[in-house]
């Protein structure tokens, strides 16, 4: 593997800073970034890259390599719960289970922004439309995992509710911002991006490295969680997303997605939730461990996949797209 | 004075309508919720940092006479069991009502 490529991914500023929120917890730093502002952060984020991705798909339009990416992204995010959960199952509770095949069944939009962030440092180019794909591969993976759960003939599965289940999956917060941002960018498309250029994209990467930098203090909290979780667990956390992102590179070779297109694709397959399936699962299986499903998917899989998987999913895009065009 | 119950529940932030549902169906008309509380208790420390709201707790306090009290436990302990938390019950009195 070309080491420029790591290199460029780890002296990022934004990679550097949560390396620096990792070491600080390590270091029994007071650092503390205030309670509001990470959600604030996190919010910005999605906002900039729903917006982005909108005024892209303006510029861009629908035609039929966007409904087979999004087809392709809600496939992905139907099926990695469904064997994850029967692999879970072979040493785990089926809440635990269903919860954690949930999680690695969504999304995490932080990953996919920090890949959008490596992509550009390339000159990579990506469609706007992959923010769609994002928005869209978040809800599924929960039905399913809870689904999976209630089929599962557990006895201590108490009442759910449905409607609030189905609110939570699809109008979460993340979830309606995106794809609300996204919107907006469509409509108002290059007027609307030199409106918001300053905020949107001028700010957008010190926001994220600031963003970071908070998610490294969190995940280094979450590193103690981990000792309950447990050598299955944590091989799980990391041999999942290279499962995952070894088949989202299969489809994404064999629908000849561009590379800039197939390493979202990979990320989305690869990534975890830590945000919108915790949420929803707390209040449809509260059953399974949180300490279990949140730590593997905020301190093993996140870093793992920004870290190593950004560089490592690049260079296997590259070696097996120049392949076929080679034989071809 | 009057005597009234104070009722104090920490929750997780996820399950805090179904506790403020159970009040107001107990014919409790008010309530305080502080967001975001911190502690330990028999779940291992709730440290209040994440994004999403799983390891963060909410505080409820409400009061009501003796005679609410009952429906309102009810209401409140298939939550307790469930989802985990606590629920104090103490005697207090009510200056102004």
């Amino acid at each position: 593997m070309d080491i420029s490529l790591i290199l460029s991914n780890l002296l990022n500023p934004p990679i550097l800073f949560f390396f620096l929120g990792l070491l600080a917890v390590l270091l029994h730093s007071d650092l503390e970034i205030p309670q509001p502002l990470p959600k604030f952060l996190s919010l910005y984020l999605l906002l900039a890259i729903g917006f982005k991705g909108g005024v892209e798909l303006n510029q861009s339009g629908i035609d039929r390599s966007v409904l087979v990416t999004i087809g392709l992204a809600m496939l992905m995010a139907s099926v990695v719960p469904l064997y994850s959960f029967f692999i879970l199952r072979l040493k785990l509770a089926a809440s635990d289970a269903a919860a954690i095949a949930a999680t690695y069944g969504s999304i995490s939009a932080v990953t996919f922004i920090t890949a959008t962030a490596f992509l550009q440092d390339l000159n990579i180019p990506y469609s706007g439309y992959m923010v769609a794909a994002m928005a869209l591969m978040e809800s599924p993976a929960i039905i399913i995992g809870v689904l999976l759960y209630r089929l599962s003939g557990n006895s201590n599965r108490g009442e759910l509710s449905w409607s609030e289940l189905l609110r939570d999956a699809f109008f979460n917060g993340s979830v309606l911002l995106l794809l609300g941002s996204l919107l907006v960018g469509v409509l108002t498309g290059e007027a609307g991006k030199k409106e918001l250029q300053p905020f949107t994209h001028g700010l957008f990467k010190g926001l994220l490295a600031f963003f970071l930098l908070d998610m490294g203090l969190v995940a280094a909290r979450r590193l103690r969680d981990l000792r309950k979780a447990g050598v299955f667990l944590v091989s799980f956390a990391i041999l999942m997303p290279l499962l995952n992102a070894a088949l989202g590179m299969g489809l994404a070779y064999l629908v000849d997605m561009p590379r800039g297109d197939a390493l979202l694709f990979i990320v989305l397959c690869a990534s975890a939730s830590y945000i919108a399936v915790p949420a929803a699962v707390r209040l449809a299986i509260p059953e399974a461990n949180p300490s279990l499903y949140v730590p593997m998917a905020l301190a093993i899989t996140f870093p793992f996949n920004i870290i190593v998987g950004l560089p490592l999913y690049l260079y296997g895009i590259d070696t097996l797209w120049r392949l076929s065009h080679a034989t071809s | 004075m009057q005597p009234v119950k104070r009722i104090e529940v920490i929750i997780d932030s996820p399950h805090l309508d179904s506790v403020l549902k159970a009040i107001e169906q107990a014919g409790i008309s008010g309530y305080t919720v502080i967001r975001d509380v911190i502690g330990t208790g028999d779940r291992g420390p709730r440290s209040g940092d994440e994004l999403t709201d799983v390891f963060k707790n909410c505080y409820v306090m409400t009061a009501c006479p003796e005679d609410n009290l009952s429906q309102l436990v009810t209401a409140i302990r298939p939550l307790l069991k469930r989802f985990g938390g606590v629920c104090l019950v103490s005697d207090a009195q009510w200056i102004i009502h």
